[in-house]
C-alpha cells in the first residue's frame, strides 16, 4: 500500500512540485501555442516546397512536440531535487526508489500526451486534415505508447542530470535530435542510412511510424509492430533510467556527488 | 548511537588540462555515544566536520572508515531500517519545495515514510500545532519567511514519529522570537524522550538543550562533557573583557605571551573591538594588559565568569 501512494500519491505531488512549467502563463505558450506553431511551420514549408503532405507534417510534429513535456518535465522532476537541495531530504527517507521516481514519471506521461493530441486535434482543424472518428482511438493508443517511450528517455536524462549541471541545455540538444532523426519531417527512408539508423534506437522513431499509418486507417492490428518496437526501445531507456539513478546514489554515498552545484 | 573512530575523506580535482588531485580529510576518526532520550551537542566551526559527521550517521554519506550505529543498526549495512527511525533537519531557506504549500510538503514526505493516511491528518495537525503553523499551511512556501520556513522543516523531520533526530543548525538564519520557539520545540522533543544530535552556532542554545557537548575542530573531537564540565574544565579561571577602539594585530598578539593568559580572542563590534582574554583563576593581568595596549585607546574593563561561548572558542582557537 505504502509503494503504491508513493507511486501516485508521491509522483503527482513531486510533479507539482517540480514542473515549473504547469504556471498557465508558460504552459499555454510552450505546451499549447508552440507545437501548434510547430506543425504549421512545417505543414506550410512542405507545402511550399511540393513534400509530403499535410497528415504527414500534423503527425510527426504533433507527436515531437510530445517529446518536449516529457523529457524536460521528467528531467526536472528528478534534478530539480538537486537544485532544491531537497534532494538529501528525499534519499534519506526509507521509500523504495523504483515508486519513488517511477510516480514521477506518470502525469509526465499524461501531459505528453495530452500536448500532443492538442497539437493533432488543432493542427487538423487549421490544415483542414481530416482524420475520421474511427482512427481516433488507435492514434491516441500510438500517441500515449509514444509519451511512455519519450518520458523513458527523459529519465535517462533526469538521472544524467544528477552529475551533470545543466539539464535545460541537454533537453534542448535531445529535442533537436528527435526533431531530426525521427523521420518527424523527413521520412526514415529519405533520410541517409547512419541517420535512419541512429533513428531507429531513438523513442519517438516508431510511435511517429505507427501513428502515420493508423492516421491513414490503418487497423491497430497492421501497426502492432512498431508500436512493440516504440515500447520496447522506452522499456530500454527506462531499465537505464532506473540504473543509472540507483548508481548515482549509490556513487553519491562513496564520493558525496549529488550535493555539488 | 554510536560513532567508533569515524573518517570521511574527499577527493578533490583543480584544473582542466592538468588536473591535480588532492584528498581532504574532513572527519578524522571522531568517536561518541549519546544515549537513548540524551540531548547531545555537536560543536564546532564552520568546515570542521560536523555536517559531514551527520551525514554519515544518517545514511547519506558512507564512512572512509570506523563504524556508526543508530539503535543498534549499522549506518552502512542496515540503511533502510535506520532512516526509517530518523529523522533529519537541515537549517537555511532551502529543502523545501517552493510551488507547493507548506501542508503538501508534509504530505509528500509523509508518504515516503509510509505514514498511514489516517495518521497522516493527526499527525500533520499536530505538527502544525506544535511549530505554530496552523492556519498557515495552505500557503505556499515561497511565501514563508524564513522562520516558518525552518519551522516547516522541523515539522516535516517529525512526520514519523522518529527514535532519534538530527537538527543541523536548525535555528540559523531565525529571529530571536523565532529561536526561542524552535528551543521550546526541541525540548519538548527531550520531554517524549526522543535522541537528539543537534549542531550549533548559538552556544546558549547548546548550553540550555544539551545534556552533553562534542567539540569538533578540524575533524577531531577535541572536548566533550556536559556544559558545566566544559566550563570548568576548559575555560579555567576568569574571562577579562576590554574595550578597543584601533588596536592593532601586532599587540593582540604580544597579549597572548604573558603568562596567565591562555588565550586571546577579538570580537569585532562596529569600530570596538572587544579583547576576550582567557586567565587563570587567581591572576590579575588587568594592569599588565592596559600597559601592552599603550596608546590604543581603551574604553570599559571587565572581568567575568567563563561561559560555554568561553570554553568553545578557547577549544577551537589552541
Amino acid at each position: 500500500m505504502s509503494s503504491a501512494r508513493v507511486f501516485f500519491v508521491g509522483g503527482l505531488l513531486s510533479f507539482r512540485a517540480q514542473f515549473n512549467w504547469l504556471s498557465p502563463w508558460i504552459l499555454v505558450p510552450s505546451l499549447m501555442v508552440s507545437p501548434v506553431a510547430q506543425i504549421l511551420l512545417f505543414a506550410y514549408v512542405g507545402r511550399a516546397a511540393g513534400v509530403g503532405d499535410d497528415r504527414f507534417f500534423l503527425v510527426g510534429n504533433a507527436l515531437n512536440y510530445a517529446a518536449i513535456p516529457c523529457t524536460f518535465a521528467m528531467t526536472f522532476a528528478i534534478s530539480g531535487e538537486r537544485w532544491a537541495q531537497t534532494l538529501g531530504l528525499v534519499l534519506v527517507t526509507p521509500a523504495r526508489r523504483l515508486p519513488l521516481f517511477l510516480g514521477r514519471a506518470l502525469p509526465v506521461i499524461v501531459t505528453g500526451w495530452a500536448v500532443a493530441v492538442f497539437g493533432l486535434g488543432v493542427g487538423s482543424l487549421l490544415l483542414g486534415v481530416r482524420l475520421e472518428v474511427a482512427v481516433w482511438p488507435s492514434l491516441l493508443l500510438a500517441v500515449a505508447v509514444t509519451s511512455v517511450s519519450c518520458t523513458s528517455l527523459g529519465l535517462l536524462m533526469g538521472a544524467a542530470c544528477l552529475r551533470i549541471r545543466d539539464g535545460a541545455t541537454l533537453g534542448n540538444v535531445v529535442f533537436l535530435v528527435l526533431l531530426v532523426f525521427c523521420g518527424t519531417n523527413v521520412a526514415l527512408a529519405d533520410l541517409p542510412a547512419w541517420m535512419a539508423a541512429v533513428g531507429e534506437w531513438l523513442p519517438l522513431t516508431h510511435g511517429i511510424e505507427a501513428a502515420r499509418s493508423v492516421a491513414a486507417g490503418a487497423p491497430l492490428g497492421d501497426v502492432a509492430g512498431p508500436l512493440v518496437r516504440e515500447l520496447l526501445t522506452g522499456l530500454a531507456y527506462g531499465v537505464a533510467g532506473l540504473a543509472t539513478l540507483g548508481w548515482m546514489e549509490r556513487d553519491s554515498r562513496r564520493r558525496a556527488t549529488l550535493e555539488r552545484m | 548511537m554510536v560513532a567508533r573512530d569515524l573518517r570521511r575523506s574527499f577527493r578533490t580535482t583543480q584544473g582542466r588540462l592538468r588536473r591535480t588531485r588532492s584528498e581532504v580529510e574532513a572527519v578524522r576518526g571522531v568517536s561518541f555515544e549519546i544515549a537513548p532520550g540524551e540531548t547531545f551537542g555537536l560543536l564546532g566551526p564552520n568546515g570542521a566536520g560536523k555536517t559531514t559527521t551527520i551525514k554519515m550517521l544518517i545514511t547519506l554519506l558512507l564512512p572512509t572508515s570506523g563504524s556508526a550505529s543508530v539503535l543498534g543498526m549499522d549506518v552502512v549495512a542496515d540503511v533502510r531500517a535506520v532512516r526509517r527511525r530518523i529523522g533529519y533537519v537541515f537549517g537555511g531557506d532551502r529543502g523545501l519545495y517552493d510551488r507547493l504549500s507548506g501542508l503538501d510538503n508534509l504530505r509528500y514526505f509523509a508518504e515516503l515514510y509510509g505514514v498511514e493516511p489516517r495518521e497522516q491528518q493527526r499527525r500533520i495537525g499536530a505538527l502544525l500545532e506544535l511549530v505554530g503553523m496552523t492556519g498557515r499551511e495552505h500557503e505556499r512556501v515561497e511565501g514563508y519567511s524564513r522562520g516558518m520556513r525552518q519551522r516547516l522543516h522541523i515539522a516535516r523531520g517529525l512526520l514519523h514519529d522518529p527514535d532519534v533526530v538530527f537538527l543541523d543548525e536548525p535555528s540559523i538564519g531565525i529571529d530571536p522570537v523565532g529561536a526561542r520557539e524552535l528551543r521550546a520545540t526541541i525540548a519538548s522533543l527531550k520531554e517524549q524522550g526522543t535522541t537528539v544530535l543537534l549542531t550549533t552556532h548559538y552556544m546558549f542554545e547548546a548550553d540550555e538543550l544539551c545534556d552533553r557537548i562534542a567539540v569538533i575542530r578540524s575533524g577531531e573531537i577535541v572536548a566533550e562533557g556536559t556544559p558545566e564540565q566544559l566550563k570548568r574544565g576548559v575555560a579555567s579561571g576568569r574571562v577579562l573583557e576590554v574595550e578597543t577602539y584601533g588596536v592593532p594585530a601586532g599587540v593582540v598578539e604580544t597579549l597572548g605571551d604573558l603568562g596567565p593568559v591562555h588565550s586571546v580572542a577579538v570580537e569585532e563590534r562596529g569600530q570596538l573591538q572587544v579583547l576576550v582574554l582567557q586567565c587563570d583563576a587567581d591572576s590579575e593581568v588587568t594592569q599588565d594588559v592596559l600597559s601592552r595596549l599603550g596608546d590604543v585607546r581603551v574604553g570599559r574593563v571587565s572581568a567575568r565568569e567563563p561561559t560555554l561561548e568561553d570554553a568553545y572558542v578557547q577549544l577551537v582557537t589552541q
